[in-house]
């Protein structure tokens, strides 16, 4: 059952049974390789070995390459223009008038789409195959405290609700006159009347929702249960030390070879 | 005996100038259902707060007097422990999520892991709540995936899986549609029946009349008025204040200037009284 209000996208699968910490650890993994390695392709074919497999393997393919599209196309687009065009100086690739392309340009736009495809992918993926609540449980089983794995999963389903508050307001003040289409300077006009009930609603939004966990003890001393059972094993285990020897490997190798 | 007792309760915000409960005593016995009424800023929602602890453990400020609910104090209890004895729902369906987890049943769960129930407690009093506000189909269903009424009737459902001794209700009506107001109302008459201490604020005078066992008038945070429903809510103390009555109320008193009501007779909050009124006209 998927969520209109998470990410989460419900499907039988291997990837979607793994345990939340294995995920949790191979995101960690992929987002530290995609900052640290220092090969302008490796993010690309990291990207094509692991996340876009994993994706197969958890039925979502289709969901993420459409969300990494809609996600990374436009800043792809705006790096590659602003990066490669404006470039101060350097070797030109090729010239049409005025403006030029720069080698040093395109190489840093290329490592940089890389580096957004990469971490954006790992975030999707594991935020469309990992259910929030069996993570706050699963944190919280590693000695998390409650309040900082509520955060967590919260902040992970943040997107999707603060985007349909958002269209909410939009659709209200369109309704009431408000231009919101048309040449910059009248997109930029129609910014506050958006911004401003949507940042002063989230707000009340907060104290309330503080209000609701508060009211079933979230602060609670006793010793929290949980309905929803999460299973482990040792392989899973071991592969999480793997990831995170791997993941601090990746670290030291760039402080010492930067 | 009273189930709730407030005595000399003066509350002021931090930065307030002017206190928003005043001198207040109230009781309230075990098994009644007391509806506040009062304008916007008479301190309904505050008495509420009060009465379930937030008020000071969440809100602070000042609060003077003594607030005792089924002999916990509600000022020296820790708020975690007092959720225990006073559950609380608000108006806002939507916030009263805790955001946290996938289907209805897990959300009306969520308390009752904090309190550390073992699962199979924990799965006997989510059916209960469930069956008692009539969401026992909704069990598998996101909660952002419902309608207003029905994530109220969630909410209440999650309050009351915590077996609180006191349900106090904020406005639970005022965001909701005809059709989530009566659902929700009819979820509150039977905890009623069924011997559930309620305290409710609410604007809709016509409900309130059919089944509240007592009305408390509030106004500048002072009780104004207080006793049965039709006593109370036929008051022209009510408008003088701001206060919504209900329409029949209003008719009659109309009919009453062009003596198209009976001479003497109290002018009616409720359907029923109306027509009967009107009958012997």
């Amino acid at each position: 059952m998927n969520s209109p209000f998470s990410l989460y996208v419900a499907r039988e699968s291997g990837l979607h049974h793994l345990h939340p910490l294995t995920k949790l650890t191979l995101t960690f993994g992929l987002l530290i390789a995609a900052l640290a390695l220092p090969w302008i392709w490796a993010t690309y074919i990291l990207t094509a070995l692991v996340i876009v497999p994993l994706s197969v393997w958890g039925h979502i393919a289709r969901p993420l390459l459409r969300a990494i599209w809609t996600t990374v196309m436009p800043f792809a687009i705006s790096v590659f223009l602003i990066q490669g065009l404006l470039w101060g100086s350097g070797t030109e690739l090729f010239r049409l008038g005025p403006v030029s392309l720069k080698q040093e340009g395109f190489v840093f736009a290329t490592a940089s789409t890389g580096r957004i495809l990469m971490i954006f992918g790992a975030f999707l993926l594991f935020a469309m195959a990992t259910r929030p609540d069996t993570l706050m449980i699963a944190l919280k089983q590693i000695g998390f405290p409650g309040g900082l794995a509520y955060i967590i999963v919260t902040t992970i389903q943040i997107v999707p609700r603060f985007q349909a508050k958002a269209n909410t307001i939009l659709d209200a003040q369109r309704s009431r006159g408000l231009e919101t289409e048309g040449n910059i300077l009248v997109r930029a006009r129609a910014l506050l009347p958006l911004v401003m009930p949507l940042v002063l609603g989230s707000l009340v939004d907060v104290e309330e929702r503080a209000i609701a966990v508060e009211a079933r003890a979230f602060n609670s001393k006793r010793r929290e249960t949980s309905l929803v059972e999460i299973t482990d094993s040792q392989t899973q285990q071991i592969a999480r030390w793997l990831m995170m020897g791997l993941t601090v490997g990746i670290l030291i190798a760039r402080v010492i070879w930067r | 005996m009273a189930l709730i007792e407030l005595s000399n309760v003066t509350y002021t915000y931090p930065a307030a100038k002017f206190p928003a409960l005043q001198n207040l005593n109230l009781q309230v016995n075990e098994g009644e259902l007391v509806a506040l009424v009062g304008a916007n800023g008479a301190g309904k929602s505050t008495l509420c707060y009060t009465l379930a602890g937030f008020v000071p453990h969440f809100y602070r400020g000042e609060l003077k007097g003594t607030v005792a609910v089924a002999g916990v104090d509600t000022h020296t209890t820790p708020l975690s422990e007092l959720v225990l004895t006073v559950g609380l729902v608000f108006q806002n369906p939507f916030s009263q999520i805790s955001g946290s987890k996938f289907t209805v049943y897990e959300e009306i769960a969520f308390g009752l892991e904090n309190i550390g129930l073992p699962r199979e407690e924990m799965k006997a009093r989510v059916e209960k709540a469930m069956t008692l506000t009539g969401i026992v189909d909704l069990a598998g269903r996101s909660p952002y995936a419902l309608s207003g009424g029905q994530q109220q009737r969630v909410a209440l459902a999650s309050i009351l899986a915590m077996a609180p001794k006191v349900l106090v209700l904020d406005e639970p009506t005022s965001q909701l549609d005809p059709i989530g107001t009566r659902e929700v109302f009819q979820v509150i008459k039977t905890l009623s029946q069924q011997g559930v201490t309620i305290i409710m604020a609410e604007h809709k005078i016509e409900w309130i009349a059919t089944f509240a066992d007592r009305v408390v008038a509030l106004a500048g945070g002072e009780i104004i008025l207080q006793g049965k429903p039709e006593e109370v809510l036929a008051s022209p103390l009510l408008p003088e204040h701001g206060i919504g009555i209900s329409r029949y109320t209003s008719v009659a008193r109309l009919a009453a200037q062009e003596s198209l009501w009976p001479a003497g007779r109290r002018l009616p909050v409720t359907l029923t009284e109306a027509l009967d009124g009107f009958a012997n006209t």
